[in-house]
């Protein structure tokens, strides 16, 4: 499947989608860039997103739940321009650090391996500014739901 | 304000509303959380709230709040059932998703499958219409802070 024809790219999908997930919209969830093998999203620091008053660190909650989202993105950069709807079947994040109070964070994407039913996709986490040192891996499963009117989703 | 610490304590002790102790915690106001005692049995609350919201044709809710949801439950569930003075840090965090969370209230139970030393090894399963179907299975492990009692 060709790409040049779209009058949209993985971009456009992801903001979209984005738009239409509203608890990823009141995260304050942002999509840097989207290719093919690479979806990136930041999340800011905000004071309600703080897991401990002591310290106000991110809560890993906030954290998830971008990772959750950008490897469903990272999903729909590979099956674009179709856009499926595609449900976590598991999801494990391992917390290398805390990130600093006040740091937004990053994530990156990769859907490594898609099947006809299942996607593979892993994640890098990391304190904006600092790529080369991860906070957070996450390793999931999506399942790909057959349903025709999945696009409406993003508006297709 | 007083310090988590003994906030802590107070609830332990009776003296103070379990509530408060989640309403200190930032990120468990933000989803709304809810907690239950009954006896020993805590369980806990996410009310449907459209800020949980992920897919919104179904409409179902976002798996990243349920999984923030269940990871803040485990969280206040050492802190109240163990002791344990300060909030402590999710190591790993491994959920499966067995059922859409549909847009209702979801609640949640913690047990401690393991307590070592410095680690503990939770089990959370979060239901929506009874604890016999959940919709989320998960577990975690947290670091403990060196001073536990």
């Amino acid at each position: 499947m060709t790409t040049s024809s779209q009058s949209f790219t993985r971009l456009d999908v992801c903001n979209r989608f984005l738009e239409s997930v509203r608890h990823s919209v009141v995260l304050g969830l942002e999509v840097l860039s989207a290719e093919e093998h690479a979806v990136r999203v930041r999340v800011p620091w905000r004071e309600d997103l703080v897991g401990n008053p002591e310290t106000g660190v991110m809560h890993g909650g906030a954290i998830f739940a971008m990772m959750d989202h950008a490897g469903g993105m990272a999903v729909t950069c590979r099956t674009f321009p179709t856009f499926e709807i595609t449900p976590t079947i598991d999801f494990r994040v391992d917390h290398l650090r805390g990130p600093a109070k006040g740091a937004a964070v990053v994530c990156e994407a990769t859907c490594y391996r898609l099947t006809n039913h299942v996607a593979f996709v892993r994640i890098t986490t990391w304190e904006e500014g600092t790529e080369d040192e991860p906070i957070a891996t996450g390793l999931a499963t999506y399942t790909r739901l057959k349903i025709e009117t999945a696009g409406k989703v993003v508006g297709q | 304000m007083k310090a988590l610490k003994t906030l802590i304590e107070e609830c332990r002790a009776g003296e103070a509303d379990y509530q408060s102790l989640i309403d200190r915690v930032p990120y468990a106001r933000f989803l709304g959380i809810q907690v239950v005692a009954q006896g020993d049995e805590l369980t806990f609350v996410l009310p449907k709230h459209d800020n949980v919201v992920g897919n919104p044709t179904l409409p179902a809710l976002h798996g990243g709040a349920v999984a923030g949801f269940m990871e803040q439950a485990a969280i206040i569930f050492i802190l109240l059932q163990m002791g344990e003075p300060r909030v402590p840090k999710t190591i790993d965090f491994t959920i499966d998703y067995l059922r859409a969370g549909l847009f209702r209230d979801t609640y949640a139970e913690c047990s401690v499958t393991r307590l070592g030393r410095r680690i503990a090894n939770v089990h959370i399963s979060a239901w929506q219409k009874n604890r016999q179907e959940p919709i989320t299975i998960a577990r975690a492990h947290f670091l403990l802070s060196d001073d536990a009692g």
